[in-house]
């Protein structure tokens, strides 16, 4: 069993699922939804493709150069069954995707904070563009003066014969004998 | 009775489907930057024996745009148009591949060959 990678959004493609095409080259074009293979008729790149994993690798988006991606290939020479390599390969697997969700986090978290910055920048400095034009009046908070009146609290006074006080035969409440 | 049906129903799609049938399908970009404009073929594809077959009797073939024209005419006339410059300029960057989809989906290759990023040798398409 192989679980293929779709040639448009680079999803897995697993056994039983999406289709495929061959070229008259015989290369197999294999795709994970219609979706993807539409989009390939349409003769469409890819890496020109917002929410493809090709467009989020080239602009930078995502993590390409580490050590824990180097971990999943393509092997072409089969392996005798082993238990014990198995299990040992299943423990490294679960330590791998640990680390790598890390890492990955990390990533993220420095791209958006450089984002943050820069755009930080790019505001501060049409501000500045816009105070030293002079054509336009920026509104500047107004004086607000210091002086506030204190509120106090005041207790009225209400009468037990109110509707807002229950009881007294005029209450919302079921009558009990 | 009038028209039942209400108008506008179509968008403009026969075409796009009809271009995208596996019987009409041109040459991909990766194909005409590998092994197209590589000079010995291009040689080959610009100086085709008669074919009945083909429009023009394959005499005037644009290879960057895989495509077969009537005349001499037709064919100098389309290197100077804005579809042609287009398709050159598309061929330039480096064409998809699959092991590209496979790299971005983080699944490499064991073999020694294509460790490395595996970079078409790029050939200038003539203007």
């Amino acid at each position: 069993m192989r679980i293929e990678k779709c040639y448009f959004c680079s999803k897995s493609v697993y056994p039983g699922h999406g289709s495929a095409f061959v070229r008259n080259d015989a290369k197999v074009f294999r795709f994970c939804t219609s979706k993807c293979h539409k989009n390939f008729k349409m003769k469409r790149n890819p890496r020109k493709v917002r929410w493809t994993k090709a467009f989020r690798k080239a602009a930078g988006k995502e993590m390409t150069i580490d050590s824990t991606i180097e971990f999943e290939k393509r092997r072409n020479v089969p392996v005798r069954y082993d238990r014990e390599l198995v299990q040992t390969t299943v423990k490294a697997m679960k330590r791998i995707a640990e680390i790598k969700a890390r890492r990955e986090h990390a990533f993220w978290k420095n791209r958006i904070a450089a984002a943050r910055e820069k755009l930080r920048t790019h505001r501060k400095k049409k501000l500045e563009k816009i105070k030293a034009s002079a054509s336009v009046k920026l509104v500047e908070p107004m004086a607000v003066d210091e002086t506030e009146t204190i509120k106090v609290r005041e207790k009225i006074k209400v009468s037990s014969r109110s509707a807002l006080v229950p009881g007294e035969g005029r209450s919302m409440g079921m009558e009990i004998d | 009775m009038g028209r039942l049906r209400r108008s506008r129903t179509h968008h403009a799609q026969r075409d796009v489907h009809r271009a995208s049938r596996t019987r009409a399908r041109t040459r991909d970009l990766d194909q005409i930057q590998m092994i197209d404009l590589d000079p010995k073929n291009r040689a080959a594809l610009e100086a085709q024996p008669l074919d009945y077959e083909k429009p023009g009797l394959a005499q005037h073939y644009c290879v960057e745009c895989a495509k077969y024209f009537e005349t001499d005419n037709a064919l100098r006339s389309h290197w100077r148009s804005k579809v042609h410059k287009r398709r050159c300029k598309a061929l330039r960057e480096p064409a998809y591949t699959i092991e590209e989809a496979e790299r971005a989906a983080g699944l490499g290759r064991e073999d020694k060959r294509s460790t490395h990023t595996e970079q078409p040798v790029l050939i200038e398409p003539i203007v």
